[in-house]
């Protein structure tokens, strides 16, 4: 895994860089290794078999493969009706998101009386707000405790989000450009739909993967606004599933599909292996629009962190 | 659109005239800006007009308007500084912070410099992907792989500490692995994303900087130290202070999920005890004082911290 010595220099490396250059790449081999081990376990863990799992036997290649914990996991009506939930909650919510966001930033890149003042009451959300408590009695109050509705609406804008398109806007579509445009007829509109959006096209996947993989991986909303499990988005039926002691609520959630399962017993040695596969389920399509996104996305960030 | 002419032209119109002005003039773009002032209104401000629970005792039944005031307005603040678990949540809060920012806040400076560093460009491109992942991942699932691989009958790290002749630790249930545990996981998720920040400025550095000073015979780590360390110092400064600024605010989303019953001493911060005897319990007017105070405080604290720094290094959020 060493690394080739960089040999377009016209200066050759000394002995001192090419041993510093050796240590640098033996480090970053470890840390790779931290940092995609458990996710390697993760999946090695979901294709194999439970007896192996408990035993912690599996921690290299999967031991007796088997597509069992899959299986068990497609019986989970629960987990698909919440992986539902997520997908509308994260393409309704985030694409709502993202076009307000837009339509803000677009506004504030501006000149107009007034703007300070804007500026100034979004800012101040960034720092000060209500609390949990009284953001909860606000939903209840309006009438969207236990709906739809309040997933979509609450989060809709990060002020962060906000002054990063702002900026994109700003640095990257010329002022000239909205003159010419005005020029030949076009109002705020107009230009807004057919110049500044087709235009933005790195800052719009950023927002979106930004806003999308947030609302996909929330637990908390779903948490305190929701009543009916029906309306859960993924994450929160997970935390039932993942975070809490073997012993605990994880049990009651296997037991309710003991007899899709073989009995009780096969239903708990099952979800062991289960838990695993829910992981992989639940956290693939973020991974994968990340991967897919990289390029595109990495630059779009840099843009908004070092100007924004 | 006309001032009144009874005014006297010096003095201004009265504010309301001037914001319809302002709004007739430019309405296109106020246009633009309604659904985020929504939301922000509804969501962000009324809840800020709903805080005035937190002086009164709340009823249902009645309102957050209708309820009646406190007697004396601070009850609830008092009982809350005088209660047994207010120095204990404040102390965790505080530790669960300032350990993680000590521990989390070299990292990706340090793995920004030697990302920089890698001579071979598909590693390097390789590196930079794979640091990036664990951020995407969601606090659910990163709390379930931490109860899955610190478990004490089948987790692979207990596994490992049997094979070298240890005994299995209840990581989960040790009041002395939660902050471990929570640190550790977190710099694992986030420092790869963190270098962001710190690859953006490092790639903004004039190549000609290191061409001459290679050619002057500069070492790789001579370049480090005297080329890449003081480009990255004013953005660490920022970086700093802005975490200062969150060191009484809490993850309260991560350290629900790993709260057990064995660890409560050290995991029971603000956030989480808002949320168990809030939402849980229904003591709004009480939880709601809490969460005043912790916000008024994380408040005050930004506004400090970001007038030193201003004063001190000129590097400012507003």
């Amino acid at each position: 895994m060493t690394a080739a010595p960089h040999t377009g220099t016209r200066i050759r490396e000394t002995k001192q860089d090419r041993i510093f250059n050796f240590c640098n790449t033996v480090f970053w081999v470890i840390v790779l290794l931290i940092v995609l081990y458990p996710l390697w376990l993760i999946i090695v863990a979901s294709v194999s078999d439970p007896d192996a799992v408990l035993a912690g036997k599996v921690f290299l290649w999967p031991v007796n493969f088997s597509t069992m914990g899959y299986d068990a996991v497609f019986q989970y009506s629960e987990l698909w009706g919440s992986y539902l939930n997520s997908i509308f909650y994260t393409l309704v919510g985030g694409g709502l998101s993202v076009f307000v966001t837009m339509m803000a930033a677009y506004a504030l890149s501006h000149r107009f009386s007034g703007k300070k003042f804007v500026n100034l009451a979004i800012t101040f959300t960034m720092f000060f707000s209500g609390g949990l408590i009284p953001i909860f009695l606000n939903v209840r109050d309006l009438g969207l405790y236990n709906t739809r509705t309040v997933m979509i609406l609450i989060n809709l804008v990060s002020v962060w989000n906000l002054m990063v398109a702002r900026t994109y806007i700003q640095s990257s579509i010329p002022y000239e450009m909205y003159e010419a445009a005005t020029i030949d007829g076009a109002d705020h509109f107009t230009y807004f739909f057919r110049c500044v959006l087709p235009l933005s096209g790195t800052i719009l996947a950023v927002l979106a993967v930004y806003y999308g993989v947030a609302r996909w991986n929330d637990y908390f909303t779903g948490l305190v606004f929701l009543r009916d499990r029906t309306k859960f988005p993924l994450q929160t039926v997970l935390r039932e599933i993942l975070a809490s002691l073997s012993v605990g609520n994880s049990d009651t959630f296997f037991e309710a599909y003991a007899d899709n399962l073989g009995g009780l017993q096969e239903a708990l040695r099952k979800a062991e292996v289960a838990k695993y596969c829910c992981i992989v389920v639940s956290t693939v399509p973020c991974v994968v629009l990340y991967i897919f996104m990289q390029k595109f996305f990495v630059k779009g960030v840099m843009i908004g962190s070092l100007k924004g | 659109m006309q001032v009144s002419p009874k005014k006297n032209t010096r003095s201004k119109p009265p504010l309301a005239t001037r914001f319809a002005k302002a709004v007739y003039r430019d309405w296109q773009l106020w246009v633009f800006l309604l659904p985020a002032l929504l939301f922000f209104l509804f969501f962000c401000y009324f809840p800020m007009y709903g805080v005035q629970i937190a002086f009164k005792d709340y009823k249902a039944a009645f309102g957050i308007i209708g309820s009646k005031w406190a007697n004396p307005w601070f009850k609830h603040f008092r009982t809350f500084f005088n209660s047994f678990y207010c120095g204990r949540m404040f102390a965790n809060t505080f530790l669960l912070n300032l350990y993680g920012l000590l521990v989390g806040f070299p990292v990706p400076v340090l793995l920004a410099i030697l990302l920089n560093q890698l001579t071979h460009k598909r590693f390097k491109g390789f590196a930079q992907t794979a640091i990036y992942v664990p951020h995407f991942i969601s606090t659910v699932v990163l709390a379930g792989m931490i109860y899955l691989f610190f478990s004490p009958s089948s987790g692979i790290v207990n596994k490992a500490i049997e094979a070298f002749g240890g005994k299995a630790i209840y990581f989960m249930l040790e009041e002395k692995w939660f902050r471990p545990l929570f640190i550790g996981s977190d710099v694992w998720q986030n420092a790869g994303w963190n270098t962001i920040l710190y690859i953006a400025t490092l790639t903004s550095i004039d190549p000609q900087l290191y061409e001459a000073a290679t050619i002057d015979g500069a070492s790789r780590f001579q370049r480090i130290r005297h080329i890449d360390l003081p480009h990255l110092i004013p953005i660490c400064v920022m970086m700093l202070i802005l975490n200062c600024g969150s060191l009484l605010s809490s993850d309260t989303n991560k350290a629900l999920l790993l709260q057990t019953s064995g660890n409560i001493k050290t995991s029971d911060i603000i956030g989480v005890y808002v949320y168990n005897t809030g939402i849980g319990k229904a003591q709004y007017s009480y939880t709601s004082a809490i969460g005043l105070c912790l916000n008024v405080i994380n408040f005050a604290i930004i506004i400090l911290v970001n007038t030193i720094s201003r004063k001190v290094s000129e590097i400012s959020l507003f």
